[in-house]
């Protein structure tokens, strides 16, 4: 599957999108690209959490599967196929 | 008084004369300052049926009570008048630091009467006021009017002025002031250019007093804490400018296509980017007085068609000039950009026009006959082309000059302008994000985004995440947004403030600053109640329920492609609810009882 990275995001990763990653949802594809790059990618895609406790996703990043925001699909369980596109964000603003 | 400085002057323009009065205190405490206060005394003094390019249309200039204080990025200032492009009120917002200068010269506001026999401009040193001739710098740009009065006046001089737009009442023509702030929206330059004001020039020494200095410093501390440490404050908007905006509002199907025709997706919108901007023209950021964040983008085209130093894009023109035309050629957007500028227009209307004229050129309504050169989506060369053509009424410039809701209906296709109430709506489209829509239909100035950013619960997930595709809750969302708004714009300080903070912040500052308690509920109470008083005037103007609405496309023809697929704006489904909401009977007047409980009867 199509993995968009935006903004800050993109200083991380060096790259704009990737097909490296891959899950049955969203949390197994969030966790593989956390493991990759590490630590601050780890930090903007999850909420600090005990090693047994569930996941949570972070604050400051939205999330869109296939243009729509997770927070109206099943969040961090939203299933997800291999023609799936993610876009990943940093929270942001402007207009 | 403390925040407000306690004074305005009147200038008549006609007979030169000159005078400082006293501000009223009630009046400030009901209306605040800048939007809200200048519209209050517009109404006050003039007939609301006027020409608004004729001599009788006041043109205020009014800031806020926290307007040159140290209160979180308090730069801001407000033109007042009736519109021209709109025929309904124009309060136009700009930052820099032409505002603060007007308080420390010991003005809150300027209100300019009549029309001079000739070219002047306004010179405030503190207490010596003089017109000018400003004959020798009618015809010149923004840069070189500002270098020319800074040069005669005094280099620490602040300057607001038209460009060549507002000189030939193009109607959509900005006041610039700093070189690239701009009183952008609705054409407040071109009742500056009737009036034959070419420039106000403030140069203040003195300061403004805040009634309690260690609340107020304990306030604004705070303010600026979480300003700072928000990631949209304190990161995004630094690093990449509201450019940054392009991409997420491509991926969630809302950044609108070829004049709203092909919304959905625009193929190639990184190439027009934050980032891409970021990597490539940027050369620095830069911010208004007292700011934190830098939004703004000095750029450099270094070589090529484009090629030169400016200012922007901002998210609104990198969209009207870019997507908005099918261009994706990021220096010609900057270059249509600098033009606005330089020249003083709105991108906004300029941007959305051309989108229109490519349209009718594409259907065949007009053609090369009436234009001169080919044009159509996609079409850069076209699209800086006619930006510079439209301020000098050259050409086919001169049907751009008009905006688009004039153009598409002189060439028999006002369905194909892309306006409410005349004024062209800005880059979110309306079918994805259906509280715009609602905004955008019931905004008192027409097609406005500022005055109620739905986009900030729609897509930005600030305050809390909304779906962009539903109706329900929508009418409350925008009606607290709105008004809002309307006190944030009235107090001085700059809107982006309000993506880190809110109205208890707000108050926290304007109770500490002004020694009169602003609790949320008052600040609130008064956004409602300016936003009633500017419905009230658009009534008289003869608007009624059938302007609070959409142009066709977005009621009618569904999205085409991309995650929105198939939506129109279901505006049936808000509108009712939102009339309830402000306390309006159903054809959408203010109810005796709401005018009474907001002092307006």
């Amino acid at each position: 599957m199509k993995v968009k990275f935006f903004a800050l995001l993109r200083d991380i990763t060096g790259v704009k999108e990737t097909t490296n990653f891959s899950g049955t949802t969203l949390v197994e594809l969030l966790e593989q690209i956390a493991n990759h790059y590490g630590k601050e990618m780890s930090n903007w895609l999850f909420t600090p959490t005990g090693p047994d406790e569930e996941k949570k996703l972070g604050k400051d990043v939205i999330i869109l599967v296939n243009g729509r925001a997770i927070e109206h699909l099943a969040g961090l369980a939203t299933p997800l196929k291999e023609d799936d596109e993610v876009a990943i964000f940093p929270r942001l603003a402007g207009g | 008084m403390y925040g407000w400085v306690g004074y305005i002057l009147r200038v008549n323009l006609t007979d030169g004369t000159i005078k400082k009065e006293a501000l009223d205190p009630v009046e400030a405490k009901n209306y605040i300052g800048a939007r809200g206060l200048g519209t209050r005394l517009w109404i006050k003094e003039c007939d609301p049926l006027i020409d608004p390019l004729s001599p009788e249309n006041n043109l205020i200039f009014m800031t806020g009570p926290l307007t040159g204080t140290l209160a979180t990025n308090a730069g801001r200032y407000n033109v007042i008048c009736k519109a021209p492009l709109t025929g309904a009120m124009a309060a136009s917002n700009s930052g820099g630091y032409w505002g603060p200068e007007l308080k420390y010269a010991g003005y809150d506001g300027i209100i300019f009467e009549g029309k001079a026999e000739k070219p002047v401009y306004l010179w405030i040193k503190d207490d010596q006021v003089e017109l000018r001739s400003a004959e020798h710098i009618w015809g010149k740009d923004v840069n070189e009017t500002t270098d020319t009065l800074k040069e005669e006046t005094d280099f620490d001089a602040r300057v607001a002025c038209i460009g060549p737009a507002g000189e030939n009442l193009v109607k959509f023509a900005c006041i610039i002031n700093d070189y690239t702030r701009a009183a952008g929206r609705s054409g407040v330059g071109a009742v500056m250019g009737s009036k034959n004001l070419k420039a106000v020039v403030v140069r203040g020494t003195g300061a403004v007093k805040v009634a309690d200095p260690d609340n107020f410093y304990a306030a604004l501390s705070k303010a600026r804490k979480m300003v700072a440490e928000h990631p949209v404050t304190g990161q995004g908007l630094p690093a990449y400018g509201t450019e940054i905006l392009i991409n997420i509002l491509d991926q969630s199907g809302g950044l609108p296509v070829n004049n709203f025709r092909d919304s959905g997706t625009f193929p190639n919108a990184d190439a027009t980017s934050g980032e891409t901007l970021a990597k490539t023209y940027l050369v620095r950021n830069k911010g208004c007085m007292g700011c934190s964040i830098g939004c703004g983008r000095i750029v450099n085209v270094p070589d090529g068609p484009y090629k030169g130093f400016g200012e922007g894009p901002e998210y609104e023109a990198g969209w009207s000039f870019g997507a908005d035309c099918g261009v994706d050629d990021l220096a010609a957007i900057i270059k249509a950009n600098n033009y606005c500028n330089e020249l003083g227009m709105d991108p906004i209307t300029l941007g959305s026009t051309i989108a229109c004229a490519f349209e009718l050129f594409e259907i065949g309504a007009i053609t090369e006959k009436e234009t001169g050169f080919p044009l159509g989506f996609g079409n850069a060369a076209a699209m800086v082309e006619l930006s510079r053509q439209a301020a000098y009424r050259e050409g086919f410039g001169n049907e751009i000059a008009e905006g688009s809701y004039r153009l598409a209906s002189k060439y028999g296709h006002p369905e194909l302008s892309m306006t409410c109430k005349k004024q062209e709506m800005a880059a979110y489209d309306p079918r994805v994000l259906q509280g715009m829509g609602l905004n955008y239909a019931t905004n008192n100035r027409g097609g406005c985004h500022v005055r109620g950013y739905m986009t900030s619960p729609e897509i930005l997930g600030i305050p809390e995440k909304l779906d962009n595709l539903a109706t329900e809750g929508k009418a409350g969302w925008t009606k607290t947004f709105q008004d809002l708004t309307a006190a944030v714009d009235s107090s001085g300080i700059c809107l982006f403030l309000t993506f880190a903070i809110g109205a208890p912040e707000l108050s926290e500052q304007m109770t500490a600053a002004t020694g009169i308690d602003f609790t949320v509920e008052e600040l609130l109470k008064a956004g409602e109640r300016i936003w009633n008083m500017e419905r009230l005037f658009n009534i008289t103007n003869g608007f009624t329920k059938k302007d609070d609405t959409l142009p066709p496309r977005m009621l009618k023809e569904p999205v085409k492609v991309g995650p929105a697929k198939g939506n129109v704006n279901r505006l049936e489904e808000m509108l009712p609810e939102y009339y309830k909401l402000r306390g309006w009977d159903e054809e959408g007047r203010p109810t005796p009882e709401k005018l009474k409980e907001l002092g307006l009867q």
